[in-house]
């Protein structure tokens, strides 16, 4: 009896263990045995040929030196400066909205502010980058039948809301319906009880509905900075439309090519494992800051 | 005992279910049953000159997969080469080829090609044997050539310029006749196509045998073709977006960018992205820096190889020479509009009609010939042209962003070569 109790939960625990380990656990400690080794030349053959060794912490001394590498982040911070409060807080906004008492059309506007989600990010980007591109825009054809000159989207100071646009018009839903489910567990005599209390719409929003859904705020937040730490898939996808993007532009592009167009699969994996201790590190202060935060405001 | 039987049974049942996905048979050699080769490679002819082998060759079936242009298949390739699961042959970029035989990924082929050089010309045949060994087929040829919009340079009484001097200046007169079109778009992140031009200028960017090279990207004759580009593009003579957009796509439709000077290649490209035009582009010799001097360099062109990977080097190599020299091969070649890189598929050209974008110009082929006939004998290149290529789009393109010379872009990118190569442990020489 005992001996069964026990063997049920790991049972149940076994495929998802397996996974982990397969696809996780694994190509953790491969990353790190590769960021520690690089190339050496031997001379054979016409041009060289090229054999693994160990040149232990150098990888990571190379990607923490190199400036492109480091301005990804600074560009990072920027991109996510414009894309994390205008998806949250148009998520927040629509959540509430459709929170509303009596509103009309609610389950057509939920499913149409979510279906950009579900287009695949690459295709979003091609998408857009047609919309953006000044001979295929209808945005500058509408401009030039008015007279005004057409705007450049992918160029200059508009590339980074450009790019942000992109992901806040796909992540805006996914983040509403988080909300939104969180809003709807919150007990309807709270509102009752507010309303018998004089509470206008907008009070119990301000008042009881945003406090009460903090910590999907937390969670959207925490999954919005992770999404945008891995910033990769729109700007790769717009880059061969404009001079504007490098290959360097965010940390996962450089990654991209020095594992890959570059062959330095040893420097990619060092610069891998600094982003995934810095995205570790930074979800972690976000947690502790939110947590205190919602702490000391009930104590 | 139940126990152990459910957790070391569970396990078993998931590699197995795991294994059944990547299942299949492998051939066994001195077998009568067929082998079937994997083939990686990304342009047109490519769908019909498998089924024309496959039809040929019943105990050698080729699959073919189309894995991106040359520099994503290069990239997949030695990733897949490093999985020990790369296809038997590739499609590869010569200026790529280097840094895949230092990778690893490809095989040499010598023994199984002999005779085989004889149906090349010296100059085209070194782009893939060195020091006598072999380690691809070339297939096409990329020399570079002027690919222009005929009927609008008619329209405007431009004449097709012959030299560069004449190109900057038919460039000016395209701009002030109408202020939408350009001659061209000057492309920053066009690596091949600039090479092509310094090798024209005479420049030898890698020259070099096994750990030793003598690197000279940023040398006086690339920088006199930085220069004559810089000026353009200070003049506000040519374009510098990104080629093959939607963008300059819809432009080159509009008539508004006039031509592409760069690999041969380039009418087959155009005819994909601007079909309605065809009868209205023609094929001139690249400008020269001389009058009357001939000589253009490569860009682009590719071969075929086989990988370290493949069980049946034999037949792939069987195979990779089959594409570059059979006339089956060739006249497929030669319909989609490309320069085959052999004598036989060479002369083919000469009894063939223009392919059909270029069907207004009847001179097609021999004007083609013409070109190939004046490329530059000794073009090497080096073992990181990777590094190089992507060095090169990112400094060229911030050069053309912020204003700053590309003269100091391409010397970044000589910085960014020979660092790379020194520390991997060339011995490299800055000439």
């Amino acid at each position: 009896m005992s001996r069964r109790r026990w063997i049920a939960p790991h049972l149940f625990l076994l495929p998802a263990g397996l996974l982990f380990v397969a696809f996780l656990a694994i190509p953790i400690v491969y990353a790190l045995f590769l960021s520690v080794r690089g190339a050496e030349i031997a001379d054979v053959g016409p041009f060289g040929t090229r054999q693994g060794t160990w040149v232990g912490l150098d990888n990571y001394i190379t990607a923490l030196t190199d400036t492109e590498f480091l301005l990804g982040f600074v560009r990072l911070l920027a991109y996510g400066a414009i894309a994390i409060p205008l998806t949250l807080g148009l998520a927040l906004l629509f959540a509430l909205l459709l929170d509303l008492p009596r509103v009309r059309f609610a389950n057509f506007s939920r499913i149409a502010i979510f279906i950009p989600y579900a287009v695949p990010g690459v295709i979003a980007s091609l998408l857009w980058g047609f919309l953006y591109l000044p001979s295929t825009s209808p945005l500058n054809w509408l401009l030039d039948a008015v007279g005004l000159p057409p705007l450049e989207l992918l160029a200059g100071t508009s590339l980074y809301p450009s790019i942000a646009n992109i992901a806040i018009w796909s992540g805006v839903g996914f983040n509403m319906i988080i909300i939104y489910t969180s809003l709807r567990a919150i007990p309807e005599e709270i509102y009752e009880a507010a309303r018998l209390d004089g509470a206008s719409e907008r009070t119990i929003a301000w008042r009881i509905k945003i406090p009460m859904v903090a910590p999907a705020l937390v969670l959207t937040g925490l999954f919005s900075l992770i999404g945008t730490l891995q910033l990769y898939g729109e700007p790769t996808t717009l880059r061969p439309m404009t001079n504007e993007i490098s290959q360097t532009w965010v940390p996962l592009m450089t990654i991209y090519r020095d594992a890959f167009a570059r062959d330095d699969i040893w420097l990619g994996a060092a610069s891998s494992v600094l982003l995934a201790i810095g995205t570790l590190a930074l979800s972690l202060i976000l947690l502790r800051v939110t947590q205190r935060g919602a702490a000391g405001e009930s104590s | 005992m139940q126990r152990r039987r459910l957790l070391t049974t569970l396990p078993a049942a998931t590699l197995a279910a795991l294994a059944l996905g990547s299942c299949s048979t492998p051939a066994l050699p001195g077998r009568s049953s067929p082998i079937t080769l994997e083939y990686w490679a990304w342009n047109a002819t490519q769908e019909p000159l498998v089924h024309a082998w496959n039809e040929m060759h019943p105990d050698i079936q080729v699959r073919h997969t189309d894995a991106g242009g040359g520099d994503d298949s290069a990239a997949k390739l030695v990733t897949a080469s490093r999985a020990g699961n790369a296809p038997d042959v590739a499609l590869v970029e010569y200026p790529t080829l280097p840094s895949l035989m230092v990778a690893g990924a490809v095989a040499e082929i010598t023994e199984h090609v002999t005779g085989v050089d004889q149906e090349y010309v010296p100059g085209v045949w070194s782009l893939t044997s060195f020091d006598g060994a072999t380690y691809g087929i070339p297939i096409d040829a990329g020399p570079q050539s002027l690919t222009y919009n005929k009927r609008r340079l008619d329209e405007l009484g431009i004449s097709v310029p012959t030299t560069w001097d004449e190109f900057a200046e038919a460039a000016a007169q395209v701009r002030a006749s109408d202020d939408s079109s350009y001659i061209c778009s000057w492309a920053p992140g066009e690596f091949g196509n600039f090479a092509g031009y310094a090798q024209q200028a005479g420049a030898h960017w890698w020259d070099g045998r096994g750990a030793q090279w003598t690197i000279d990207i940023a040398g006086d004759e690339s920088l006199e073709v930085a220069d004559f580009w810089q000026d353009l593009i200070d003049r506000d003579l040519v374009s510098t977006q990104p080629l093959l957009t939607p963008e300059w796509n819809a432009q080159l439709n509009n008539g508004q960018i006039l031509s592409w000077p760069g690999g041969m290649w380039a009418a087959g490209v155009i005819s994909g992205v601007a079909a309605d035009m065809a009868g209205d582009w023609a094929l001139a010799p690249l400008p020269q820096r001389t009058p009357g001097d001939e000589e253009v360099g490569f860009e682009g062109g590719s071969c075929t190889v086989v990988t370290t990977s493949s069980e049946h080097p034999e037949a792939a190599a069987q195979f990779a020479t089959w594409l570059g020299i059979a006339d089956e091969a060739c006249r497929i070649q030669i319909e989609h509009g490309q320069y085959p890189a052999s004598l036989r598929g060479q002369e083919l050209t000469l009894e063939s009609p223009p392919p059909t974008f270029m069907g207004g110009q009847s001179d097609y082929w021999e004007v083609a010939a013409q070109i190939a006939e004046n490329t530059l004998p000794q073009i090497s290149w080096g073992p990181n042209v990777n590094v190089a290529n992507t060095a090169f789009q990112d400094a060229m393109s911030s050069a053309v962003n912020n204003g700053t010379p590309l003269s100091a872009g391409l010397e970044t990118v000589e910085s960014i070569v020979i660092n790379d190569m020194r520390a991997v442990g060339y011995e490299v020489t800055e000439r």
